[in-house]
C-alpha cells in the first residue's frame, strides 16, 4: 500500500525517552497541554476506581491473601501502555474503552471478594453467584437478572497478565511441580496452578464450565472442578461448545446443552429463567454486534479509529464477559462511536505515517499485547483488527415470541460456540485459514502479523498452510512466535524483534521512531 | 467585584492539589512507589501456608 | 513359553499400514475406510462392501515435513500420520473419516486433505469430519447418531453404494463381537498368576484387529486362542504386574520394552488397547442398532475429552477396577509427548490412583516411536519396578 502521511505528533516525539529499564516508566508522556490534561484527568479517574475498591476491608484482606492481587498495583501502568503515543480521538477512545474495562474488572473483583469464603464471606450473596470460566460466553446467564455470573479466572489470571508480565510464572511452576507437562497452553495451565495453589477465591452456589477454548482448557477444567466439588462442595456443570460449530448438524446438540445448563443454574440458585430479561439482553447483544461491525467497517477505510489491544480487550469484555447483561456497556459503546466517527471525519491518524495495513491473526501474547500500539508508532503498521475481535456477525432473535423462545436456545448456543478465539481456532481450517485471506481483501490489508502462540496446537497445526498460502497470495506474513503468558519462553523484546527483523531484512524499512525499536522493558511490570 | 476570601482559599487548595497530583502523575511517582511495595507483598505471599493439591 | 504359531504373521501385519490383509480385502472389491480415533464406531465402517482401518505409522523415523506443516509442538502421533500420508503410505485408503476429537489429530487430517496426500486416481475419495460428544449423556448419544448418519453412513451409501440398513449394521456388530470375544478371551489369560500370553503378544494381536480387516483375522485369532489354552506358561515369575494406561499405543515395542525389564503388562487401557476397545457391543431388538452402537460408544468410552465430572472421576475408577481385576502391582500412566488431553489426564489420574486408590504409579511421556527413546524409558520403568519390589520385600502394602 502507499504510505499515508499525517501531521507530526504534538509533545514527545521520541517515545523511547519514557523508558529507563526499570519496572515502571521514567515519567509519563507529554502530549501537549490539552491531551496531557485529558490523560491526567483519566489517571485521576482510575485512581478513584482503585481507591473505592481498596477502602473496603474485605478487599484489603484479599490483597494480603491472594498472590495475584499484587498485579493490581500496576493498573495505571497498564493503561499507560495502551495509550502510548496517542493523541486526540485515539487517546479518548482508548481511555473510554480501557478505563471501563478497569471499572468492570474492579466491580467483578469486588463481587468476588464479597462472596469469597476467606474474605467477605457474604453467604447470601455467594448463593446468588454462579462461577464461570475465563473463556466462556455468559449467554446462558442472560435470563437470570438476579444471579451474578462470576468469571473468576478473569481477574485472577487473564487480566493479571495484562498488568504484569510475570503474573503467571509462580502458578505455572506449581502446576508443573504437580506433573502437568510444560508444553501445554500456559493459560489453562496457570489456572490449574492457581487451583492447586489454593489461590482462587472460593464462592458461588455452583459453577458452569465450558470446553472453550481448547483441549488444554477443557482438561484443566476437570482438575479445577475436582477441587470445587470435593473440597468446597460447589457442584459443577460442563457446558458443551461443539468443535465444528459451523455445521448445521451440531446446533441442536449445543442448544440442548444450553437448556441443560440453564436447568442446572435454576436448580442450584432457586431462580427462574426470565424471558423478558433475556430478550432485553439480546437487544444489547445485537447492538454490540452492530457497533463492532461499524468499527470494523471504519477500520477498512484509510483512517482506522478503534484498533489494537483496546479494541480486542473491550470486545472480550463486552461480547464475552458481558454478553448483553449489563446496561452500562451501551453508553460506552455510543461514546466510543462518537469519538470514532469524529476521528474518521477528521482523518485522524495515530502516527505520522501509515505504511502498512495489517490483520493481526492468531492468539495474542497476553503480556505483550500492547505491541499492537508499539508497531503503529515504531513501524507505521496499523492493526486493522485482530482475530479475537472477528466473532459473531449474526443478529439474534430479540423479540419475545413463542418461536423466538425456542430460537433463543440456538442463539445462545451459537454465541457460546462463537466465543472469542475458539470460533477461529476450531471449526475446521476454513474459519482459521481461508477466512483470513478474505479479511485481508475486505479490509485492504497488505500484511498479516501472525501471532503464533507456540503451545496453541489448533493454530500451529496450520503453520505450513498459512505460510504457503500467504506466499501464493503475495501477502507479507510476519511470524511472531510467543508462549502466550510466559515471558520466560519469549521475552517481550524477543517477540518484538521478530517484527523488527522482518521489517529491516524483508521490507528494508527504517523505523518511524527508532527510539522504541528496542525497549528496555524486560524488568518492567 | 471582590472575590471572597474562601474562594481564594479554595483556589489555592485546588492549585496546590493540582500541582501535587500533576507532579505525581507526570513523574510517575504513583507507580514508582507501588513498584517498591510489590516485593514486600511477594515475600508475604511466600510465607502464607498453602494447601497445595490437585 | 513356546512361540505362538501365528505371532510372526500378526507382527508382519503391523509393519506397514497397507498390510497384506488390506490388500486382500481390496482385491476382493471392498472399500477401505481409514479412521484415526477410537471414538469412531468401528462396526459402521465394516459394513457389507467396506472395511475400517485405523491409521498408524509403524517404524516412523523422520517427521520433517509434518513438522514444517504443524511445528514441533504437535503430538508425534499426528505428525507421524501426516508424514506417512505425505510419503504416500496411506494411498490405499478409499476415504478418511476423522472425528474432530483432539485438536491435533483433526489438524493432521486437515493437512492431509489440503496437501492432497491421498485419493490420487480415486475419483470418489472423500474426507468426512465428525463432531464427537464431549459428555457422556443422552444428548451426546443423539449427536453421535446424527453424526454417524451424516458423516459415515450417508457418504458410504452415496459413494460406494454400501448397504447401511439396520440389518447390515447388526451383521457388522456380530462380526465385531466375534473379534472382541476372541480378544477378550485371550486377554483373560492375563489375569492368571502365571499368564499364558505375554503383554507384548496380546498387544500385537489386539493391534492387528484395529489395522486390518476384521473378517480376515477371525480364523487365525481363533486358532491362536486354542493354542494359548493349552500353552505352558513361563516357570519364572514376573517381577511386577503393570497396568498400562494412557494415550494411544500402536507401537508394540513399547510393551516389549516394559516386559524386557522383567515386568508383565497385564492390562491395556489405552487407544488401540482392548479395555474397553474390545468390549462386545450388546444389541437388543427393542431399538435400532445404530442408536445402540452409539450409546455404547458414548457411555463406555474412556477418552479424556469426555468432560462431565462423572466421567472424569469414572475414568480413574475404571483404571482402579481393571488394575484390581488383572491383579496389577502398579500402574504406568503414559502419554505421547505434546498431547494436551493426556497431559492433564495423566497428572490427575496418576495423583488420584496413588492417593485415592493406593496404587504405585509411574507417570511418563514418550515419543510415538519408542526406539527414539529406549534408554530413558527403560531406566524409568526399571526404577519403577525396583521401587515396587523393594516395597514388597519390606512388606509394605502395594
Amino acid at each position: 500500500m502507499a504510505a499515508i502521511q499525517g501531521r507530526q505528533r504534538i509533545g514527545d516525539k521520541q517515545l523511547g525517552v519514557l523508558f529507563d529499564g526499570g519496572k515502571v516508566r521514567r515519567r509519563r508522556e507529554w502530549r501537549g497541554v490539552k491531551d496531557t490534561l485529558y490523560d491526567y484527568g483519566r489517571w485521576l479517574y482510575i485512581l478513584s476506581i482503585l481507591a473505592k475498591f481498596i477502602v473496603k476491608p474485605r478487599n484489603i484482606k484479599a490483597m494480603f491473601r491472594y498472590r495475584w492481587m499484587a498485579n493490581y498495583l500496576a493498573v495505571p501502568h497498564m493503561v499507560d501502555k495502551f495509550t502510548m503515543g496517542l493523541r486526540d480521538e485515539a487517546l479518548r477512545i482508548v481511555h473510554t474503552a480501557m478505563d471501563f474495562v478497569v471499572y468492570d474488572v474492579a466491580n467483578t473483583m469486588d463481587d468476588v471478594f464479597r462472596g469469597d469464603r476467606r474474605t467477605g464471606n457474604d453467604v447470601e450473596f455467594s448463593n446468588k453467584c454462579v462461577l464461570t470460566d475465563e473463556n466462556e460466553m455468559t449467554a446462558f446467564m442472560m435470563g437470570f437478572p438476579n444471579v451474578k455470573a462470576i468469571l473468576r479466572e478473569v481477574p485472577t489470571m487473564f487480566v493479571a497478565n495484562l498488568l504484569t508480565q510475570n503474573s503467571t510464572t509462580h502458578y505455572l511452576d506449581v502446576a508443573q511441580q504437580f506433573g502437568i507437562a510444560g508444553d501445554v497452553c500456559p493459560m489453562p495451565e496457570a489456572e490449574a496452578g492457581i487451583s492447586i495453589d489454593d489461590d482462587f477465591a472460593v464462592l458461588g452456589v455452583c459453577a458452569v464450565q465450558c470446553n472453550t477454548t481448547c483441549d488444554g482448557s477443557l482438561m484443566g477444567n476437570g482438575l479445577i472442578a475436582k477441587r470445587l466439588e470435593r473440597e468446597y462442595g460447589i457442584p459443577t456443570f460442563q457446558l458443551v461448545a461443539p468443535m465444528r460449530h459451523q455445521e448445521d448438524d451440531v446446533q441442536a446438540y449445543a442448544a440442548q446443552d444450553i437448556k441443560n445448563a440453564i436447568a442446572f443454574v435454576e436448580e442450584h440458585t432457586g431462580q427462574h429463567w426470565d424471558w423478558s430479561h433475556y430478550f432485553e439482553c439480546a437487544k444489547r447483544v445485537n447492538d454490540t454486534t452492530r457497533n463492532r461491525l461499524a468499527w470494523l467497517e471504519m477500520n477498512s477505510t484509510p483512517f482506522p479509529q478503534f484498533v489494537g489491544a483496546p479494541f480486542s480487550l473491550y470486545n472480550d469484555t463486552n461480547y464475552m464477559g458481558n454478553c448483553g447483561r449489563s446496561e452500562k456497556f451501551p453508553p460506552i459503546d455510543r461514546k466510543i462511536m462518537r469519538y470514532a466517527e469524529r476521528g474518521s471525519r477528521a482523518r485522524r491518524m495515530m502516527a505520522k505515517e501509515y505504511r502498512h495495513r495489517a490483520i493481526v491473526w492468531g492468539v495474542q501474547p497476553q503480556y505483550c499485547i500492547d505491541m499492537l500500539n508499539w508497531m503503529v508508532h515504531c513501524w507505521g503498521i496499523v492493526p486493522l483488527t485482530d482475530m479475537l475481535s472477528l466473532v459473531n456477525t449474526r443478529m439474534i432473535a430479540d423479540t419475545d415470541t413463542p418461536e423466538n423462545r425456542e430460537q433463543a436456545f440456538y442463539d445462545m448456543a451459537w454465541l457460546n460456540e462463537n466465543m472469542i478465539m475458539r470460533n477461529r481456532t476450531h471449526g475446521g481450517y476454513k474459519v482459521l485459514v481461508d477466512e483470513l485471506w478474505e479479511f485481508c481483501e475486505t479490509m485492504h490489508a497488505d500484511m498479516v502479523i501472525m501471532w503464533e502462540h507456540m503451545s496453541c496446537k489448533a493454530l500451529t497445526g496450520m503453520h505450513g498452510q498459512f505460510e504457503e498460502q500467504a506466499r501464493a497470495r503475495g501477502i507479507h506474513l510476519v511470524w511472531v512466535c510467543h508462549d502466550l503468558c510466559d515471558p520466560r519462553v519469549y521475552t517481550r523484546q524477543a517477540i518484538r524483534d521478530q517484527l523488527n527483523a522482518y521489517m529491516r531484512t524483508v521490507m528494508r524499512e527504517e523505523p518511524l521512531d527508532p527510539s522504541i525499536e528496542v525497549l528496555p522493558d524486560e524488568n518492567a511490570w | 467585584m471582590q472575590i471572597p476570601k474562601f474562594a481564594w482559599k479554595l483556589l489555592g487548595v485546588g492549585a496546590g492539589a493540582f500541582a501535587v497530583t500533576f507532579t505525581i502523575y507526570f513523574f510517575n511517582l504513583d507507580m514508582k512507589l507501588l513498584s517498591a511495595f510489590e516485593p514486600i507483598l511477594l515475600r508475604h505471599y511466600d510465607r502464607i501456608p498453602r494447601d497445595q493439591h490437585l | 513359553m513356546r512361540d505362538l504359531k501365528h505371532l510372526t504373521y500378526f507382527e508382519d501385519l503391523l509393519q506397514e499400514a497397507n498390510n497384506a490383509l488390506v490388500v486382500q480385502a481390496q482385491a476382493e472389491g471392498k472399500k477401505c475406510v481409514a479412521f484415526v480415533c477410537e471414538n469412531t464406531p468401528e462396526p459402521l465402517m465394516n459394513l457389507d462392501n467396506t472395511f475400517g482401518v485405523r491409521l498408524h505409522a509403524p517404524n516412523t523415523g523422520s517427521m520433517d515435513i509434518a513438522t514444517y506443516y504443524m511445528t514441533s509442538l504437535l503430538c508425534e502421533t499426528s505428525r507421524s500420520l501426516l508424514e506417512r500420508a505425505v510419503e504416500g503410505g496411506f494411498n490405499f485408503a478409499d476415504c478418511v473419516i476423522a472425528p474432530d476429537g483432539c485438536t491435533m489429530i483433526n489438524r493432521c487430517v486437515e493437512n492431509m486433505e489440503l496437501l492432497k496426500t491421498m485419493g490420487a486416481g480415486k475419483d470418489r475419495f472423500f474426507y468426512e469430519y465428525m463432531e464427537i460428544p464431549l459428555k457422556a449423556d443422552d444428548n451426546g448419544v443423539e449427536l453421535l447418531v446424527l453424526q454417524c448418519k451424516n458423516h459415515i453412513l450417508k457418504p458410504l451409501h452415496d459413494t460406494f453404494g454400501t448397504d447401511v440398513s439396520d440389518a447390515a449394521i447388526r451383521r457388522a456388530v456380530a462380526e465385531h463381537n466375534r473379534v472382541c470375544a476372541l480378544i477378550r478371551a485371550l486377554g483373560d489369560f492375563r489375569k492368571e498368576a502365571r499368564p499364558r500370553i505375554t503383554g507384548y503378544e496380546f498387544h500385537v494381536l489386539t493391534l492387528a484387529t484395529y489395522v486390518a480387516p476384521k473378517y480376515l483375522l477371525i480364523d487365525k485369532l481363533a486358532e491362536t486362542l486354542e493354542e494359548v489354552r493349552s500353552r505352558e506358561p513361563e516357570e519364572k515369575a514376573y517381577r511386577a504386574r503393570i497396568a498400562l494406561v494412557g494415550s494411544e499405543v500402536d507401537d508394540s515395542e513399547f510393551i516389549k520394552l516394559i516386559e524386557d525389564t522383567g515386568a508383565y503388562v497385564c492390562a491395556d487401557r489405552f487407544c488401540f488397547g482392548s479395555l474397553p476397545g474390545r468390549d462386545p457391543i450388546v444389541l437388543t431388538d427393542d431399538e435400532d442398532a445404530l442408536t445402540q452402537v452409539c450409546r455404547q460408544y458414548v457411555y463406555r468410552g474412556q477418552c479424556p475429552r469426555t468432560m462431565n465430572m462423572e466421567k472424569v472421576y469414572g475414568r480413574k475408577q475404571y483404571v482402579a477396577d481393571i488394575a484390581r481385576e488383572y491383579h496389577a502391582d502398579g500402574i504406568l500412566y503414559e502419554q505421547i509427548k505434546f498431547c494436551d488431553p493426556w497431559a492433564y489426564e495423566r497428572t490427575l489420574g496418576s495423583v488420584m490412583l496413588r492417593a485415592d486408590y493406593g496404587f504405585p504409579v509411574l507417570s511418563v511421556d514418550r515419543p510415538y516411536n519408542i526406539r527414539s527413546s529406549i534408554g530413558q524409558m527403560r531406566t524409568r520403568v526399571q526404577a519403577f519396578i525396583e521401587s515396587m519390589e523393594i516395597k514388597k520385600i519390606q512388606g509394605g502394602v502395594r
